[in-house]
């Protein structure tokens, strides 16, 4: 089909939480493009006709298959790993269906249309069915056929008899069109199995091996399409096949029918205007002023509206002041997690209001099929999609205004006009109905509403509950009661979603109540008492300093600044990965005793004053390729060859770490200027505005600093502040196209609101952990998906490893880690957890033999577990996390018996200090530059450089309920965090990190974008970032990602393709400018810490780029046109410019340079208003979508999108133009001020 | 399946037997063939150009009578024996400068992105390693040719295939998606003047003494201070003459044609600025929307689409031997994939995969014309196949690169081909 479906990558395991009878795990459409690695054999033709409209109800009406030549032509299919969505063991349920327009067979012929198993691979047993769907002719009529082989017990139990098939009853000629088969099937339960031909189910016959009850073999063989027995002729498919399904479960007969509609032949020759008796809709008592608004889902049609007595149940009702929707509602699982409309829904809006008797004109929006009542009579109709989404679509004319300046209908939304007569009691009862999705569309509003024509005729109001007629529909007015609309559903989608997860609260509280008692029973140190040191945080940093300056009073300051300046660099950068605070071959090379001791080697690394006798030095200047050390990279320079022979021969000597006071003194605490931006920017991603600035700085009272941070915790903004950092560190990674290449369902919005909500985090960690709601449209069941991945759960366990253990785990796919001592059966034991079942290696993970002998020495990588190893759901990390399984942990789970849940708990249980020492080192390091363990994501083998404030930090987590937001208040309220950033701890190791100060932090990518629009009073205008903004896709095909509000929300844009008409200009322009500062658009793997190094781009992007254009442009009425106007002198301007871009005055120097450029023509920069030229308005230009995009004007319209984009918008007409250039110059130094991307 | 184009992952998963067989080649002495190019134009035809309509021409088809075969005729080329489609008559007279290698194979045929990422990156994506592009691998093994300039400039639309991957951003590109502007954060805004930009600067000289009081001495400040530094130059008249085509003479700007034409103008210029590899991508879909993936009656207007690369590269291949350049610059023409012989139900052409044709030309290579045979109607591979990590060790070792050395994300090393090897004939 040319509606591309695509292959759902990630396990079923991801739809254990669905509510359906049955999931899709595979459909193939045979499109121009497609997902699936369909791999072709023989003659295999792409493109041929398939069913089609107007006959086939359910498909376009250029709907593509594929043709087979028969002789073995097939397709093959090899992502199959055992145990993955295609294995279907004893009580699973399979599902298999297909279309079919076959040409010929011969009589007594089962073929192929679809199996696996059975391939003629040597790897597996001939007889290896696991499954298969066929066609079998018998006296000239071709039945639906299922076979599928048990294991073979032995010879004596007679041939074949280990081979089961069902053939139906019913058949159909060959070369009679196209036919849908199908069947369904419960291993195990023989009288499950049910059969279909076209719309009807269809009776048949055990009638080869009889039924059985066995276990049906199951293994890794690919699946191929069309032919069986490595390509044999009499198993071959010749004809056409289209839209192959395989299903989990069993699917019913009502929605089997549903999808083999055909129009009936008559029909298809005169479509008939069959009379729909329609009946009005109970009328709803209406709050006075209220529009009532109810929305149910599960339609069975989104072409028809169903009876009134077949309607769903309303699922969610609300009240709201106008009868505009300009989105759909969130609709969330009992846990308060984002999921999907099941089918098409239906939503009614319902008003009443009052209109001087007589004929009255109403227009109402919808994107799909609608319809309009007014008193009891349908007076307008709109219709659902037609024509194909395929891309061949001409690019429809821009919509008309319904009249003067009246905001248009959106691209993508139907508009219909009806008249309605008004009686003399003026009552207009109003109720629009429609419906929004369908099985092969998102569902979505578009911009439903009605209006009413005003009464001159001359324009039309929107209906509200408080009606008035003078409130016409300009831009200004829809732009207003949009987003009034917007707030509402905000209001809305809260509302329920904290109802929702309100289920959840009893079990969290239960749960916080063990950690509480946990953290009593094991309590951490103590904050030492220090004289004048109020907060924890400073008297642990304050204790280790003071300690160290004391120990190193007895060190030899020469020879200790010799030491660590020179020799133990050499050590630590060539020596430490594997001999430092790690032990391999016995050796450990951190301490002077640890060097002296032989290890595997039998020799002392190190013997004072003997560099011929040292082991160590003979293995760095080793020539044999076996010998060497280090054993990979580069060699050890001689020079430094030569500082350590030295070392060693002057006796080897390791001096107590000197520090002086000097080195260790605190800078101090930042003025309020620094203070008042750094928390800012830290707590809610953004600087603070003028006013707020200001009002910071002449607030009097002592405690305002810890005032202010509470104030921005709570702040709605601070979810943004932190959204970035989580999906990079958990591989958040959604596509607006189909997935490939590692793609992630957009569990951002299940990481938001969890924020929003300021859910607990280990709450939000098991939620995320658990996979709930919908993978593809906002639930954490998207962090369950990777697309092209040969082991989605290992590479989720790589992301959990590193995210919340500290474990890196990125070697253990393949191998055991050589510089870690994590397996790969550590890796794959949690992967089976998250799994809920035994895992494998798959094939293409693991290293060859050949690889080791090509080595010329020992490999340093190993790979331990062999070929086809099963993999137990199991716990691995007892030892490094100090907590095991066992029923402390069953009493912190709802269900015990859930590997997954497990999982999820052992990570999150009180018990597991390494993941509440791993989250806090997180968020330390967030907020001051450096880690107390470093780095984030790896700890093995790095030690924490202050122990005892990490436990305690640890402990403070646990005991307050795992509260996000009290562990970054407790860091920022911390004379620490307030210093001035001078830091150097980041390079340092742990014994030289006394976190004298914060490090000097650049703005991260987010924080830079966030800043330049809020600073400027600009709002991110870019397009939605979707190719299917008129919503003629599926969301697992082309799904949108919303219009972006803050720079979190950007994401690759996709345009492998390369498409013009694919680009979106604006939304481009903004991720220039975040790529440039080391955000990722995509997140194939995870990432704890992003490339800070300067690069030549990032102030290029700030100096000249399309987003630069338009933050320094003095656009028509923005907020630095208001700015220039209202200034009282050029001074007062000057001073705003510094305070709303920097938040701190200008300094003397600055005032006096900006100030003597401003003046010159300060006085005549507003031009008198009857010499105002209003700035030119270009026409408007259509959306161009996935199904224009390969029209030539879509690539014209696109152009133009693109040159205008460039161009930005008009500048403020208001303002002299000379004067005008000089005032925007002086913005740009500001934003081009280094100042401006370093945090203070 | 042949190994040759297995993933290193699929590749060492493969039973013995397979190995056996493979091009592992362990034991042969590591003799590796370099070439002295020192600069690469990677041409991109985005969607699949058909070769059975260009570089590899076969028996007319005809759309309407379903029978399989090219659309177009074709015409004797300078190499005897080799020919290619009638709208390449100004590359025809200049093959023996050009090598259309036709036995290029892969298996995916179905998705774009995936086939645009296997023809960037020359591999199979494995989900555990993010594989850099083939200009970013040149732009780290060889860096810019000159100071100043930036190793990797791409002509087109930004994404991840033709990113640095694990390489990180160092080894990135600069992009511009159309001649009439510079790159994408390097070029000025369209109403900054010369004179506007000099009072921007000199303000700036004040913004960036009042930071440098406020943030005090620390290195990375002053490395961000050198980065600015450097940006204003590279946006500054000396480097942006660089996209100046009409310092060109204006006989020379017609003979390269179009857009295209003119990318390929201006990547002449980048080499001679020190650019060491350039993607030009031929993403012009006005002509007639769908490109090059020309399903449908998308083939109608295929032939407008071969008469402008014709055009562009065949005065590309002239400009640069009459400067004397042809020899150090490795010119490649890829693209997704093939298109099969048969036409689809709108008279177009699906995806074809287990042949297809790119071409090399320039370089200092031993040129053939063509190499590497296909069967009657172009669908399957003959004789002397090429994989894609043959062509991409081919590209490397053109370019003096060690196509058999190891580079290393993090820790882990990573071969540069899927053990690619290179097309013997063409070297020495």
């Amino acid at each position: 089909m040319k509606t591309f479906t695509k292959l759902l990558i990630a396990t079923t395991a991801i739809f254990a939480t669905v509510t359906h009878a049955a999931d899709l795990v595979s459909r193939w459409d045979f499109g121009t493009e497609e997902i699936a690695r369909l791999t072709p054999h023989g003659g295999v033709h792409r493109d041929v006709p398939g069913p089609r409209a107007p006959e086939f109800l359910d498909f376009d009406a250029e709907n593509t298959a594929v043709k087979f030549d028969g002789s073995g032509a097939h397709f093959v299919f090899s992502e199959t790993a055992a145990n993955g969505p295609y294995s279907f063991k004893n009580g699973d349920s399979i599902t298999l269906e297909a279309w079919v327009d076959i040409t010929e067979s011969k009589d007594g012929e089962n073929v192929y249309v679809i199996g696996k198993g059975r391939t003629g691979d040597p790897a597996f047993a001939k007889d290896n069915q696991n499954w298969a769907l066929r066609l079998r002719k018998l006296d000239g009529l071709e039945h639906v056929s299922f076979l599928f082989a048990t294991p073979r017990k032995d010879q004596a139990k007679g041939k074949d008899s280990h081979f089961h098939r069902w053939t139906s009853k019913a058949g159909f000629t060959p070369g009679s069109g196209w036919h849908r088969v199908a069947i369904s099937y419960t291993y195990g339960e023989p009288d499950s199995i049910r059969g279909w031909l076209d719309a009807d189910p269809a009776d048949g016959t055990w009638d080869m091996g009889g039924e059985t009850r066995d276990a049906p073999v199951v293994d890794d063989d690919a699946i191929w399409i069309a032919s069986s027995m490595g390509g044999s002729a009499s198993t071959s498919f010749r004809g056409s096949i289209d839209a192959i399904s395989i299903y989990r479960g069993l699917v019913p007969d009502d929605v089997m029918r549903g999808r083999c509609r055909k129009a009936t032949p008559t029909a298809v020759k005169a479509p008939a205007k069959v009379a729909t008796v329609e009946t009005a809709p109970f009328a709803t008592i209406l709050p006075p002023g209220k529009v009532v608004v109810t929305l149910s889902d599960g339609l069975k049609a989104h072409d028809a509206f169903p009876a009134r007595d077949d309607e769903p149940k309303a699922l969610m009702r609300w009240e709201t002041d106008q009868l505009l929707v300009p989105r759909m509602p969130m609709k969330y699982d009992d846990w308060g997690i984002r999921q999907s409309w099941s089918g098409p829904a239906l939503l009614r809006a319902e008003a009443e209001i009052s209109l001087p008797p007589g004929k009255h004109r109403l227009l109402f929006r919808a994107r799909e099929m609608g319809r309009l009542w007014v008193n009891g009579k349908v007076i307008a109709r709109t219709k659902t999609h037609s024509g194909s989404a395929d891309g061949y679509q001409p690019v429809p004319a821009v919509s008309e205004p319904p009249a003067p300046g009246v905001h248009p209908a959106d691209y993508g939304d139907k508009e219909a006009f009806g008249d309605a007569e008004i009686g003399p009691d003026g009552r207009c009862h109003v109720v629009l109905e429609a419906i929004l999705g369908a099985k092969k569309f998102r569902a979505e509003t578009g911009e439903l509403c009605v209006m009413v024509q005003t009464s001159d005729g001359k324009s039309y109001a929107l209906v509200e509950g408080k009606f008035d007629e003078s409130k016409r529909m300009n831009e200004d007015n829809w732009k207003a009661a949009a987003s009034r609309a917007e707030k509402a559903l905000s209001d809305l989608d809260d509302a329920n979603r904290y109802a929702a997860s309100s289920t959840q609260n009893a079990f969290w509280d239960k749960r916080h109540i063990a950690g509480r008692q946990w953290t009593e029973k094991h309590p951490a140190a103590v904050a030492p008492k220090l004289d004048g040191v109020a907060h924890p945080i400073d008297s642990f940093i304050n204790a280790r300093i003071q300690t160290a300056v004391a120990a190193s009073a007895a060190s030899n300051a020469e020879e200790a600044k010799h030491f660590y300046e020179k020799v133990l660099p050499i050590l630590s950068e060539n020596c430490f990965r594997c001999h430092g605070d790690k032990e391999k071959g016995g050796l450990r090379l951190n301490s002077r005793e640890s060097a002296l001791k032989s290890g595997a080697s039998g020799k002392a690394a190190v013997v004072p004053g003997h560099p011929e006798k040292s082991d160590m030095l003979e293995r760095i200047t080793s020539k044999d390729e076996d010998e060497r050390m280090p054993p990979t990279g580069e060699r050890i320079k001689p020079e430094h060859v030569a500082i350590l022979n030295a070392w060693i021969k002057a006796g080897a000597s390791w001096p107590a770490l000197r520090v002086t006071p000097e080195e260790v003194a605190q800078p101090r605490v930042v003025d309020d200027p620094a203070f008042v931006r750094r928390a800012y920017l830290d707590a809610i991603g953004v600087p603070p505005t003028e006013a707020e600035a200001r009002a910071f700085s002449a607030d009097t009272s002592a405690d305002k600093r810890v005032k202010l941070i509470d104030r921005l915790l709570a702040d709605v903004r601070y979810p943004d502040a932190w959204m970035g950092y989580w999906q990079d560190v958990l591989a958040e990674n959604p596509n607006i196209l189909k997935p490939s290449l590692n793609n992630s369902g957009p569990f951002r919005w299940f990481l938001y609101e969890s924020m929003r909500d300021n859910k607990a985090f280990d709450r939000m960690v098991t939620e995320l952990l658990m996979l709930r709601g919908s993978a593809t449209e906002g639930g954490s069941a998207g962090f369950g998906m990777a697309a092209d991945n040969d082991s989605p759960f290992a590479a989720k366990g790589q992301i959990v490893g590193s995210a919340f253990l500290g474990i890196e785990l990125q070697c253990a796919r393949c191998h055991d880690s050589p510089y870690h001592t994590t397996k790969q059966r550590d890796l794959y034991s949690i992967a089976a957890m998250f799994a809920r079942k035994p895992l494998t290696v798959p094939k293409t993970s693991t290293v060859p033999a050949a690889f080791f002998e090509k080595k010329a020495r020992e490999s340093l990588i190993k790979v331990t577990l062999k070929h086809g190893e099963e993999l137990k759901p199991e716990w691995p990390f007892a030892k490094t996390c100090g907590v095991a399984e066992g029923a402390d942990i069953s009493a912190l789970m709802q269900k015990p018996d859930d590997s997954r849940e497990r999982l999820a708990a052992l990570i999150t249980a009180p018990q597991n200090q390494r993941f509440a020492s791993v989250i806090v080192n997180r968020a330390w390091k967030r907020l001051i530059g450096a880690g107390i363990v470093e780095p984030a994501y790896d700890w093995e083998g790095h030690a924490p450089s202050h122990p005892e404030l990490l436990a305690w930090l640890a402990q403070e987590f646990v005991a307050h309920d795992y509260d996000f937001k009290h562990l970054v208040r407790t860091i920022m309220t911390s004379q620490m965090y307030q210093r001035e950033a001078t830091g150097r701890n980041l390079k340092l190791a742990p014994e030289r990190r006394f976190f004298v100060a914060p490090e000097r932090r650049r703005l991260n990518a987010e924080q830079i974008v966030d800043s330049l629009f809020a600073a400027s009073g600009k709002t991110i205008n870019v397009e939605e970032l979707t190719f299917d903004p008129d919503t003629r896709s599926s969301a697992t095909t082309l799904t949108s990602l919303g219009v972006p509000r803050r720079a979190w929300q950007f994401a690759s844009l996709s345009n492998e393709r390369d498409r013009p008409s694919l680009s979106l200009p604006r939304a481009q322009a903004v991720i220039d400018v975040l790529e440039a500062f080391g955000w990722f658009g995509s997140r194939q793997s995870p990432h704890t810490d992003r490339e800070t190094d300067p690069n030549v781009l990032q102030p290029g992007v700030l100096e000249n780029s399309t987003m630069s254009t338009w933050i320094t442009r003095v656009s028509e009425r923005s907020e630095l046109a208001e700015l220039a106007i209202k200034a009282e002198s050029p001074e007062a301007l000057v001073d705003s410019i510094f305070m709303r871009f920097l938040s701190r005055p200008p300094a003397k120097a600055d005032r006096e340079r900006f100030v003597q450029a401003l003046a010159l023509g300060f006085s005549n920069r507003i031009i008198p208003a009857d010499q105002i030229k209003e700035p030119y308005v270009p026409v408007r230009l259509p959306k161009i979508t996935w199904s224009t995009h390969l029209m030539a004007e879509a690539t014209t319209v696109k152009l133009e999108m693109e040159r205008r984009a460039r161009l930005g918008d008009p500048a403020d007409p208001r303002l002299n133009p000379a004067w005008r250039d000089v005032y925007e110059d002086v913005i740009w130094s500001v934003i081009n001020s280094p100042e401006f991307v370093w945090m203070p | 399946m042949n190994n040759e184009f297995l993933s290193r992952r699929q590749f060492i998963a493969g039973t013995a037997a397979a190995m056996a067989a493979s091009r592992l080649r362990a034991d042969e002495p590591a003799k590796i063939i370099k070439g002295k190019a020192e600069h690469c134009i990677f041409i991109w035809l985005g969607g699949g150009m058909s070769h059975i309509d260009t570089f590899d021409p076969k028996r007319r088809g005809d759309p309407a009578k379903k029978l399989a075969g090219s659309y177009y005729d074709s015409i004797d080329t300078a190499v005897k024996g080799v020919k290619v489609c009638e709208h390449l008559k100004g590359i025809a007279p200049l093959m023996d400068r050009i090598t259309a290698v036709r036995t290029i194979h892969h298996d995916v045929i179905d998705e774009h992105a995936a086939a645009v990422n296997r023809m960037h990156t020359g591999r199979v994506v494995s989900g555990t390693v993010i594989y850099p592009s083939v200009g970013s691998i040149i732009a780290h093994e060889r860096g810019a040719a000159a100071d100043g300039a930036p190793p990797y400039v791409l002509i087109g639309y930004p994404n991840v295939t033709r990113g640095p991957g694990f390489l990180g951003s160092r080894d990135g590109y600069l992009y511009l998606t159309d001649t009439s502007q510079g790159p994408a954060g390097l070029s000025r805004a369209p109403d900054v003047s010369n004179e506007r930009q000099l009072r921007r600067e000199a303000f700036l000289t004040q913004t960036r003494e009042s930071a440098q009081a406020r943030l005090g001495d620390d290195s990375r400040v002053r490395d961000y201070a050198a980065a600015i530094e450097q940006s204003l130059k590279l946006s500054g008249p000396e480097f942006t003459r660089v996209f100046k085509l009409d310092e060109e003479k204006a006989d020379l700007r017609k003979e390269y044609g179009g857009e295209f034409g003119q990318r390929c103008l201006l990547a002449r210029r980048l080499i001679e600025r020190g650019v060491r590899f350039i993607e030009v991508s031929h993403n012009l879909n006005f002509l007639n929307g769908t490109g090059w993936d020309a399903h449908n009656t998308g083939i109608k207007k295929q032939h407008e689409l071969i008469i402008e690369l014709d055009i562009a590269m065949a005065a590309l291949i002239r400009d640069l031997e009459a400067r004397k350049m042809l020899d150090k610059t490795l010119i490649v023409v890829a693209t997704e994939f093939g298109r099969p012989p048969e036409f689809d139900s709108g008279g177009g052409r699906g995806h074809h995969g287990q042949a297809f044709s790119g071409v090399l030309a320039g370089g200092g290579l031993k040129h053939t014309g063509a190499h590497g045979v296909t069967d009657d109607l172009a669908r399957k591979v003959v004789s002397d196949s090429c994989s894609v990590p043959d062509f991409f060790a081919t590209i490397h070792a053109a370019m003096g690169i060690d196509y058999s050395k190891s580079l290393y994300d993090g820790d882990r090393p990573v071969p540069i081909t899927d053990r690619g090897m290179p097309i013997a004939k063409l070297f020495g």
